[in-house]
């Protein structure tokens, strides 16, 4: 959803609410990572109690204006909806937006006051998987103290584009959830770390990813090249007066690509090509996020790879090769890229944004054991290879959804009580 | 249709950040954690059920109607049917159903152990019987197992095993009043209520002779006879049994406005609490049922389609509404629209005219047909389609409004 589609009015959201068909043990539930009761809040809609239904989705996700508004439904709960067996899922995440903006209109529900059951916990990074685990710490009583080197929101209040989530939408959340446990804005470096480590009964490290993985590419240093977390953090600061020129050029292939593509088109760029190797199968992208770059303009190239960045000083395009998907498979199981000899050309460019992926920023992150995809490793309780330590959202399985990082947040929280309880 | 496989996770249970309010007040000697009441009906027949429908936050549970020992029950299956309307499903239920096959012994049983295991809940059982030492024997026994009230069915409309068969007792005004006597009589502990049928000429009458009988309060009312439909092709109406069908007592949606009507005729005329139920499924329902008179608000139709989870949404959306009318108690509520219903002559005469705001006009012209066939053809048709009222010919007879498919787009105001 972006800001130009409009939030329902009370008459839709209860039209649609009325189709819901009010499964028993919904799909829909048990597909939202964060288990949101959706039969519950929308048949809430449906009888008029607004108020109720928001209180359902907030007691299970604390990002609720934020999910309502970008959630992936088509991944989530709508690719379950039982409706659409006889015509069309539930507009759910329309729903649920309907209900927590509604809420957030007028004034928050009063919340019950939290039980104090002693111990205090360090969460550091205020994305959504540490404003997640910070809050459900808090409803089970726990003291919690949130590090982050900048302000709270994370990747959403960071690099998710303006057009897509709005700052009022994203403070809304926040001004409701900030005062259940004390900010501090501080960077958590390596050494600072082993202080909490002493002063806390446990840490939950929400770090996030936040490092441009480089193409490593001759040219990628020539002005005018921008790895793409650098490029969307710059254009929601900078809004309308960044300049990108009239041709970009953005390497990618997945969601991130698509919210910088579209972001450049919005900037005034003429002309926006988003390059990728493989073809549009094989994109690991949101439906939603593929539309809106479309009808922003931006053209896709499948099937071409980047060879080269090249100008003097200030880049002016990007070498490409053709490719042809071989037989073989990599391990995510997609068929493996193979570059034509032959087929180079270049693509002018007065702005190249690379968008390859991420790694963690965080230093602290070597003390830990890793995965092999280079996360931090954790077991099922979400503790990591250090004891009392436990972590969770992107930096435990790499770029994901929003929703994914508040659940990691919520149940590494559970996990983290039971222990806490046990421990004198 | 290829679906996402679901896989069902480690769900821990959700904890509750919001405070529930109390919702609880007096009403007929007894404390009520709340408005809502399991209605005597399937759901409330066997033990587990009930059990669960407690222990979801119902305030209390009134057994499916009981006899005496030896009463044959004789069931027809399929006993259910439904009127659906304009896509939507169970507007209104009909059922063939009859009193509950537990004989007295089982629901003595059934009280007392629900009363132990809930001893703040509601336990109610309703009984039906012929002759007088049956009613006041069922009466004496359900006391004893601890009831907290006695509900005496005087109106199942489908089949009667009364002396009587063929006719509601609550449709004999002498009748009802003797019975109702019987009853009382018996009752040494618990309140009695005298459960009417709004099947009939005056409710009115019959409410007076239930007073008369010094019974404790009336429950208004029961379902209404109905006949579901008829199959066009086979001419067998609903429910169909083998080729044969009766009628049905029919709830739900459907039967609400007509409930609301009999509730607020009693509680106009006659000084004694009453029981709502039929035709309420959510928290606004309970709302007017309370306005017009009702102290609790029996549910059964809208459990039997949604389960008790709607438990859940009665309660918040009662707490939020009462908040936002800054009410202390449900009581704040009890008989408010009660002065604002008049007879027809007490009506203000004022000259009323349709408008209707342009700017949410969706130029459907449904106003506009209506008008033209049902009304006054005072609304005109426009080259821009958003239709105009004719302020001469309109009489404000408010059919625009209603048709409109936009909230609030037409509306009735004083034309000055």
């Amino acid at each position: 959803m972006t800001n130009d589609q409009i939030q329902m009015t009370n008459q839709q959201a209860r039209v649609e609410a009325e189709r819901c068909l009010q499964c028993f043990d919904a799909p829909c539930v048990q597909a939202c990572p964060t288990h949101i009761q959706i039969p519950t809040f929308i048949s809430m809609i449906k009888s008029g109690n607004i108020r109720g239904a928001a209180e359902v989705v907030k007691t299970s996700n604390a990002m609720a204006n934020v999910c309502g508004k970008i959630c992936p439904e088509e991944v989530y709960c709508q690719s379950v909806c039982n409706r659409a067996n006889e015509d069309t899922p539930i507009q759910i995440r329309e729903l649920h937006f309907y209900a927590t903006q509604s809420e957030a209109r007028k004034k928050f529900s009063q919340v019950k006051p939290f039980p104090k059951s002693g111990k205090q916990v360090a969460v550091i990074g205020g994305g959504p998987t540490g404003i997640g685990c910070a809050f459900e710490l808090a409803k089970l009583g726990r003291e919690v103290t949130l590090f982050d080197r900048k302000v709270l929101g994370g990747v959403p209040k960071n690099s998710i584009p303006s057009f897509r989530l709005t700052e009022n939408e994203l403070q809304d959340d926040l001004k409701f959830l900030s005062t259940y446990f004390s900010v501090k804005k501080e960077e958590i470096t390596d050494v600072k770390f082993s202080q909490l480590k002493n002063k806390f009964d446990a840490i939950y490290l929400g770090v996030g990813l936040g490092k441009d993985r480089p193409l490593g590419l001759k040219g990628e240093n020539l002005s005018g090249v921008y790895p793409v977390l650098k490029f969307l953090e710059a254009a929601k600061v900078k809004q309308k007066k960044m300049s990108v020129g009239k041709k970009v050029v953005v390497v990618g292939g997945g969601n991130v690509s698509l919210d910088a593509a579209a972001t450049a088109k919005r900037l005034g760029a003429f002309e926006v090509i988003l390059i990728y190797r493989r073809s549009e199968a094989e994109m690991k992208v949101w439906k939603s996020e593929l539309e809106e770059a479309r009808k922003q303009g931006v053209e896709i190239r499948f099937m071409t790879n980047p060879l080269e960045i090249v100008g003097t000083k200030k880049v002016s395009g990007i070498k490409c090769r053709r490719t042809t998907l071989s037989k073989k498979k990599d391990e995510s199981g997609r068929p493996i890229p193979v570059e034509v000899k032959g087929s180079d050309f270049i693509l002018e460019a007065d702005t190249v944004i690379i968008a390859i992926g991420q790694s963690i920023a965080s230093d602290i992150v070597n003390r830990f054991k890793r995965n092999s995809k280079g996360f931090i490793a954790v077991d099922k309780n979400y503790q990591t290879s250090m004891k009392s330590v436990f972590a969770g959202g992107d930096a435990i399985s790499g770029e994901g959804t929003i929703v994914q990082s508040v659940a990691h947040g919520k149940q590494a929280a559970h996990a983290i009580h039971k222990i806490l309880a046990g421990k004198k | 249709m290829k679906k996402s496989k679901v896989v069902s996770e480690n769900i821990y249970s959700e904890i509750p950040i919001y405070p529930q309010r109390d919702l609880s007040y007096d009403f007929l000697g007894l404390h009520w954690e709340n408005p809502f009441i399991l209605a005597a009906a399937p759901s409330t027949d066997e033990l587990d059920i009930v059990r669960r429908g407690l222990q979801m936050g119902w305030a209390g549970a009134i057994l499916k109607t009981t006899s005496i020992e030896g009463n044959i029950v004789d069931l027809a299956y399929p006993m259910m049917s439904t009127f659906n309307h304009d896509g939507k499903k169970l507007f209104g239920m009909g059922n063939i159903d009859l009193i509950s096959e537990h004989h007295i012994d089982k629901v003595e049983y059934n009280v007392r152990k629900l009363k132990k295991e809930f001893p703040e809940k509601i336990i109610a059982a309703s009984i039906m019987a012929g002759r007088k030492e049956d009613w006041q024997r069922l009466v004496e026994r359900l006391e004893k197992a601890g009831v907290d009230f006695i509900e005496c069915s005087f109106s199942c409309p489908q089949g009667n095993i009364g002396e009587d068969p063929g006719k509601m007792l609550a449709q004999s005004i002498s009748a009802t009043e003797l019975t109702a006597k019987w009853v009382k009589e018996a009752a040494r502990r618990v309140p009695v209520s005298i459960k009417i049928t709004p099947h009939v000429t005056d409710i009115v009458d019959v409410a007076k002779a239930v007073k008369r009988s010094g019974a404790d309060a009336l429950t208004a009312a029961n379902s209404l006879q109905a006949l579901m439909g008829v199959d066009i092709k086979t001419f067998v109406p609903y429910p169909q049994l083998n080729g044969k069908s009766t009628y049905s007592g029919m709830t739900g949606p459907a039967i609400k406005p007509l409930t609301l009507r009999t509730i607020s005729e009693i509680a106009r005329n006659v000084d004694i609490p009453i029981l709502g139920t039929g035709g309420a499924s959510t928290w606004s329902d309970a709302v007017e049922f309370m306005a017009v008179g009702a102290g609790v608000v029996q549910y059964c139709t809208a459990v039997m389609h949604y389960g008790f989870r709607i438990i859940d949404d009665l309660k918040s959306g009662m707490s939020h509404y009462l908040d936002e009318m800054k009410f202390k108690s449900v009581k704040d509520i009890y008989r408010k629209a009660l002065p604002h219903i008049a007879t027809h002559d007490e009506l203000p005469r004022r000259k009323i005219r349709s408008h209707i705001n342009e700017a949410t006009c969706i130029q459907c012209e449904a106003c506009y047909l209506a008008c033209r066939d049902g009304g006054h053809m005072a609304i005109d048709r426009n080259p821009n389609r958003i239709p105009k009222v004719d302020w001469e010919r309109c009489v404000g007879c408010g059919l625009c409004e209603h048709v409109c498919p936009v909230d609030g787009c037409i509306e009735m105001k004083v034309f000055k």
